[in-house]
């Protein structure tokens, strides 16, 4: 691992989105909160936005911008959508808990 | 240069992460998300991106986050209850935190490409407005229309969510 | 035309059966006489095809084809070889005499119509085997013989004891029927033919001496279930429980010794191998003596003569197995007469004494019913061999046989010595002394038309040894008259009636009483235990193994396994999205992993 004086590398952006997306996934995996989770799935996705631009940028591909175009441009329908998933059953069941949607059960 | 900036977005970037997964208010979360698209934006900057960066901060931070504060308050989500702080749980954090630090940048590092050194100016890419649209518009396309049709689906979707059902 | 009469001769009865089963049960009388009318006709036309043919000519009539492919032709054939003649006159005779008498002894049971259907199906089945021209065909008849058999027994089927008596007669018949079938496959297989005319050509000694032994063993199984020979004569004594005249035709004139007719068809497979016929010769010889022992201890008038009857087949068997079939033929001619004779004889004592059966209940017949007495005594003196009776000159050609082998003239005339001794011992406890039961006191003849057919078998019992039978065997296999056992068997026959006059002569009771005879040397009792048991025991088996294996382990076992399996796999939806998100993503690294590790990105 280079020191503090080192060149910027590719290395360091792809370890920059790695613990991202660790973080991220902490998130999604340990909060009870559904609105904390679905904040936490948009670092996921920020995370793999950093890599594909980064990555672009390094090897000289300009599609790779394309793509994470294309990845924002999702993440605000899903967002959408999800929200008013998440309205509807607030209403039903006053909570955002998730403990408290678990009926797709056995 | 390139190595101020890039130390210290990261430093704020991952610190804003950090801050959304743990604080329990929902609004501070939210706030402390915008912080950190911003911070991302700006590292978008440094990889010469720099529509993207706009697109980043316009549409991500201040349409996708600001739903969610809209959500936040039209529900009136009330601060997450404190949990007891377990030893197990302050294990396990130290555990993860002590893989994640150690094992990302080796997995990283085995990859021969990112010995790839950042200079400013050198990139092969551009990150212009009109050469990132010439590519939607001729190659992909047939793609960009059916974002656009996802996006249709998406807004009908969110208002046949939202309507009450009618009084009896 | 005359090619046709087999034909005629085997149908007639069968449409009187077919007619009064369909239309006819309503009316007794029509049936009855339809009945007797077809015997009748059957009868004379077996006269006269007994006179038509030349003695030694055979006469085949036309055959049905039915199976016929390559290496094996069982068609549907009849033949009227003189043997076959000679027989269908004695089996028609001896029916109608039957049919006649029981006009008298049924008159009075209201499912007569049913009975006359029966007797006409017995004697289609029985001119079947006479006539049938291969083993096949011959199976057939063997078959629905067995069945009229079981018709017959069971006929009074609301008694618990007669539908009894007719299963077991079925069921040890179809055990014989078993090696019977082997055997005529084993023919079939070593000879290339299942044909009686074939048979002598074919039946060479070209085949391993073990199939051809086991071959004829095979057959004479057969012999052993219908003749009801050890080990598959149990079922002859309990046939008792039907009417007297279905005893008197069936079992003791005609169905009984198919089996030594069948013998005698087949002997050229027979006599390949003196391993078979020593043993039909020993199991014939010992048979003699085993049921005379057991008679001398019984006490209902028909089982008495059930075991004699058991006991003169066995003469013939002996006499087959000993490769005279002429003497075979002969005895079982006579003893056709006498046997019925005696049979209707005691179906008239039992009519007249209000069926009654046990001869100890019975008592002073002598003068209350003379006649019945009379043909007794002839019948009886004709049995045990007493010149110059029929069944003496027939008896005494098959002692001649056993000349050579000493053992079994010594095992035969024993049994006549006890012959003797239990025929007398019958006599002079049923018909003499006082009357000991109240339905002998009033005892009476019956109807001329019980009377006419006992006399007419007395008249053949005393004359039918003047009949030519060596003429219609077509050469070969002929008995003679050697002196010394002329004389040997005469004297130990006559010395068994000594010893019965010394203790029977007007008793009240029994003086003698020999566990073991009257227990018939237990042996339904050691079937009852080891073979019906045995067999109980491997049903339970196999109960049990469906039970616990099929029924429990792999029918139910899988549906329990799939329901555990379901019930396992059921854990993994718990409905909580973090653990389906948190499975998600160790699936995702462990498989970025491996493909990393396999060189997927370098």
């Amino acid at each position: 691992m280079s020191t503090m004086s080192g060149a910027i590398t590719l290395g360091h952006y792809l370890a920059l989105s790695g613990f991202l997306f660790i973080i991220g996934l902490a998130g999604v995996l340990l909060r009870r909160s559904l609105l904390i989770v679905m904040m936490s799935l948009e670092l996921l996705l920020n995370a793999a936005n950093l890599a594909l631009v980064a990555v672009g940028r390094f090897q000289g591909l300009p599609d790779t911008q394309v793509a994470v175009f294309f990845v924002i441009t999702v993440a605000a329908a899903e967002v959408a959508l999800g929200l008013a998933i998440l309205v509807a059953i607030f209403r039903i069941k006053k909570t955002t808990a998730i403990d408290s949607m678990a009926n797709l059960r056995f | 240069m390139e190595q101020i900036f890039f130390w210290s977005l990261a430093v704020g970037l991952l610190t804003a992460a950090s801050a959304v997964i743990v604080l329990r208010n929902p609004v501070s979360s939210a706030v402390c998300l915008v912080v950190g698209l911003v911070f991302q934006a700006a590292l978008f900057v440094t990889l010469e991106a720099n529509f993207l960066a706009a697109v980043q901060v316009i549409v991500y931070a201040g349409a996708v986050m600001v739903l969610f504060l809209f959500v936040i308050m039209l529900l009136d989500v009330k601060e997450e209850a404190r949990r007891p702080m377990v030893w197990s749980k302050v294990l396990g954090v130290i555990l993860g935190v002590a893989v994640a630090v150690l094992g990302v940048p080796r997995l990283v590092a085995s990859f021969p490409a990112s010995q790839k050194t950042l200079v400013w100016g050198e990139s092969k890419t551009s990150g212009a407005a009109q050469d990132l649209g010439t590519l939607l518009f001729t190659s992909y396309a047939p793609l960009f229309l059916v974002t656009g049709v996802l996006l249709l689906v998406a807004t009908i979707g969110v208002v046949v969510l939202c309507r009450r059902d009618p009084a009896p | 035309m005359i090619a046709y009469a087999p034909y005629l001769i085997l149908l007639l009865p069968l449409f009187s059966a077919v007619g009064i089963r369909l239309f006819l049960h309503p009316f007794p009388k029509v049936a009855v006489t339809s009945s007797v009318l077809a015997c009748f006709l059957s009868f004379v036309g077996s006269l006269l095809l007994l006179g038509a043919g030349t003695p030694s000519g055979g006469m085949a009539a036309p055959m049905v084809p039915w199976i016929e492919f390559a290496g094996l032709k069982a068609n549907f054939g009849l033949v009227a070889d003189p043997l076959a003649r000679m027989m269908a006159a004695l089996v028609t005779g001896v029916a109608f005499l039957v049919h006649l008498y029981s006009i008298g002894y049924l008159a009075k049971d209201p499912s007569r119509s049913r009975f006359f259907g029966e007797l006409s199906l017995f004697v289609f089945s029985m001119l079947g085997i006479v006539f049938a021209d291969n083993l096949v065909t011959m199976f057939i008849f063997w078959e629905l013989v067995g069945l009229s058999s079981y018709l017959l027994i069971g006929f009074w089927f609301a008694r618990p004891a007669a539908g009894a008596a007719a299963n077991k007669a079925f069921l040890v018949n179809r055990i014989g029927d078993f090696g019977f079938i082997l055997g005529i496959l084993g023919t079939w297989s070593l000879f290339g033919t299942i044909g009686f005319a074939d048979l002598p050509s074919r039946a060479t000694a070209g085949a391993a001496g073990w199939a051809v032994t086991a071959v004829g063993l095979g057959l004479f199984c057969g012999c052993l279930g219908k003749s009801a020979q050890f080990p598959l004569h149990v079922w002859l004594p309990d046939s008792m429980e039907g009417p007297t005249p279905v005893s008197s035709l069936l079992h003791a004139a005609t169905m009984v010794v198919a089996g030594v007719y069948m013998l005698i068809r087949v002997l050229p497979v027979l006599e390949l191998s003196q391993i078979t016929m020593t043993t039909i010769a020993w199991v014939g010889g010992i048979m003699t003596l085993l049921p005379a022992l057991i008679a001398c201890q019984q006490n209902d008038i028909k089982r008495i003569l059930a075991y004699s009857t058991l006991s003169e087949i066995a003469y013939m068997v002996m006499a087959v197995g000993l490769g005279v079939t002429g003497p075979a033929m002969y005895h079982l001619m006579t003893h056709a007469f006498f046997k019925c004779l005696l049979f209707l004889a005691s179906g008239s004592v039992i009519h007249g004494c209000h069926e009654e059966q046990d001869i100890w209940k019975m008592g002073g017949l002598n003068k209350r019913m003379p006649f019945t007495y009379l043909v007794t005594w002839i019948g009886t003196i004709a049995l045990c061999g007493i010149p110059p009776v029929s069944g003496f000159w027939s008896k005494d050609e098959i002692f001649a046989a056993t000349a050579s082998h000493p053992g079994l003239a010594v095992v035969s005339m024993l049994a006549g010595f006890f012959t003797s001794f239990f025929m007398l011992r019958m006599i002079l406890v049923a018909f003499g002394g006082n009357p000991r039961g109240e339905g002998a006191k009033h005892a009476h003849e019956g109807p001329p038309v019980m009377v006419v057919p006992m006399l007419i078998l007395a008249v053949l019992s005393i004359f039918s040894g003047l009949f030519p039978v060596q003429a219609f065997l077509g050469g070969g296999h002929e008995g003679h008259h050697d002196s010394w056992t002329l004389w040997v068997s005469l004297i130990v026959a006559l010395a068994g009636f000594v010893p019965a006059y010394q203790i029977y002569a007007g008793v009240n009771q029994d003086p003698l009483s020999i566990p073991w005879l009257r227990g018939k040397f237990y042996i339904d009792e050691f079937y009852q235990r080891v073979l019906v048991a045995g067999q109980d025991g491997l049903a339970r088996l196999a109960d049990a193994f469906e039970g616990w294996v099929v029924r429990g382990f792999i029918v139910r076992g899988s549906g329990v396994m799939a329901r555990a399996a379901g019930q396992g796999l059921r854990l993994v939806q718990c409905g909580q999205v973090q653990i389906y998100a948190a499975v998600f993503i160790v699936g995702a690294i462990l498989l970025v992993g491996w493909l990393l590790r396999n060189g997927a990105w370098k």
